[in-house]
């Protein structure tokens, strides 16, 4: 069981052969890809950051909650950091079990909880030159404070 | 010279009345602020529209127009007491203290219009502790005819006399919950020095110009800091979008700082 954060391509069949087990009897494995759009707007390339130290700590955290939630063997989780390309591989989820049921609820867990807790950020550059950081944008705020 | 304390302002951002908010030792801060006041002068009076929030034998002062912010307590003074000078004090001056209100009293220039201390972090004038002279009231009611409701625009068009605070965090005022516990900590812990690292990624690295820093700061919790960081920086992201962590682990908003902390501010997460 284990979250990494790699700054280099990633190898799915590496990360694959890391959660094989005589006693599985599924696998099931998310990929998420580097796709040349975002809400209408033709996207070039990612740029992922993470803040090392707390990302593995909490991704840890999220893979311990998938083994005790579900009746799996194994879970592995890497995620990208630097700039991927169009149809670069972003992050990849790989989950052994006994049976498919609970491999593929904990792969949808896990990728779920990633995105949505650890500290990974990213970086869209469009087609037509502009940048910004998924998510951060919208809540951004300027002005002096006023009491 | 009469004291005017600004109480039963909206207090949007906090969610209730700052003026009733207790603190520390039990006190509600429109008493404390009394208190204080009574210090420096016998004339202590209170800006509100409810009656009821002045403490007991508090002379109370209506605005002439509700709603318009602290501009409009001077135009009330001005119009029930022509020609006389006042001090202005906020009501989210938690942090306030005699050495405070004792200096503006001892240092005033009575020929500037008005007179008032530097903001500890951008150095502009601080207008909810300031000293207005007859001469800066007078230009009260067109600054509110015209719209013109900012305090500090105003304070600042006045051109005061500016001065050093004796005790940097007495004007570190307190508008959101986060603010309070700041102050609170301040309070109970008291305001020193520290040193602590702060990292900075994505959205924050690039509005802060880089990665790493090391700062000395009077704040006493990571809310506390970050703010001091977004109003010395302009940092593009309020508190309530971003999750703070301490030595490697995520942390609250109200978690004490201590030496030598590594402090980072998280941004909206969007990994996958």
């Amino acid at each position: 069981m284990s979250f990494t954060i790699q700054h280099t391509p990633l190898d799915p069949v590496l990360l694959r052969e890391s959660v094989l087990d005589p006693a599985a009897g599924g696998f099931c494995s998310f990929e998420g890809w580097v796709r040349n759009h975002h809400e209408g707007r033709a996207v070039d390339r990612l740029e992922y950051e993470a803040y090392p130290a707390l990302a593995e700590k909490e991704g840890n955290r999220i893979m311990a909650e998938a083994m005790e939630r579900f009746a799996i063997h194994h879970a592995s989780c890497v995620h990208r950091t630097g700039e991927v390309e169009i149809g670069g591989l972003a992050v990849v989820v790989c989950v052994s079990a006994a049976h498919r049921d609970a491999a593929f609820d904990a792969c949808r867990y896990i990728i779920d909880e990633v995105k949505s807790r650890v500290p990974i950020w990213k970086k869209e550059y469009f087609s037509d030159g502009t940048q910004g950081w998924v998510r951060c944008d919208h809540c951004a705020e300027h002005g002096h404070r006023h009491p | 010279m009469k004291v005017l304390i600004l109480a039963g302002g909206r207090s949007r951002r906090m969610g209730r009345d700052k003026s009733l908010i207790k603190r520390p030792d039990g006190s509600r801060q429109i008493d404390y602020l009394v208190q204080l006041a009574r210090t420096v002068t016998t004339e202590v009076l209170v800006s509100c529209n409810d009656p009821s929030l002045a403490p007991d034998g508090v002379p109370v002062l209506a605005d002439l127009h509700p709603d318009h912010g602290p501009l409009s307590a001077l135009e009330a003074f001005h119009v029930a007491y022509p020609g006389e000078p006042v001090i202005l004090l906020g009501c989210d001056l938690f942090l306030i203290d005699g050495p405070t209100l004792r200096t503006l009293l001892d240092h005033q220039d009575p020929s500037k219009p008005a007179t008032a201390f530097a903001n500890r972090i951008d150095h502009r004038p601080e207008p909810l502790c300031a000293l207005f002279q007859p001469t800066a009231l007078t230009r009260v009611a067109d600054a509110i005819s015209s719209q013109t409701l900012c305090a500090r625009h105003f304070l600042e068009s006045l051109e005061p006399l500016v001065l050093e605070l004796p005790h940097p965090a007495a004007l570190d005022n307190a508008n959101t919950p986060a603010e309070l516990d700041e102050a609170f900590a301040k309070i109970i812990h008291g305001a020193a020095w520290k040193s602590v690292r702060v990292l900075y990624f994505a959205k924050l690295r690039e509005a802060r110009g880089l990665g790493e820093e090391r700062i000395e700061t009077l704040a006493c919790t990571a809310a506390g800091l970050y703010e001091e960081l977004r109003f010395q920086h302009r940092l593009p992201l309020a508190l309530d979008h971003l999750r703070c962590a301490r030595n490697g682990d995520f942390c609250e908003w109200s978690t004490l700082l201590e030496n030598d902390d590594e402090m980072v501010f998280i941004p909206p997460v969007a990994g996958g």
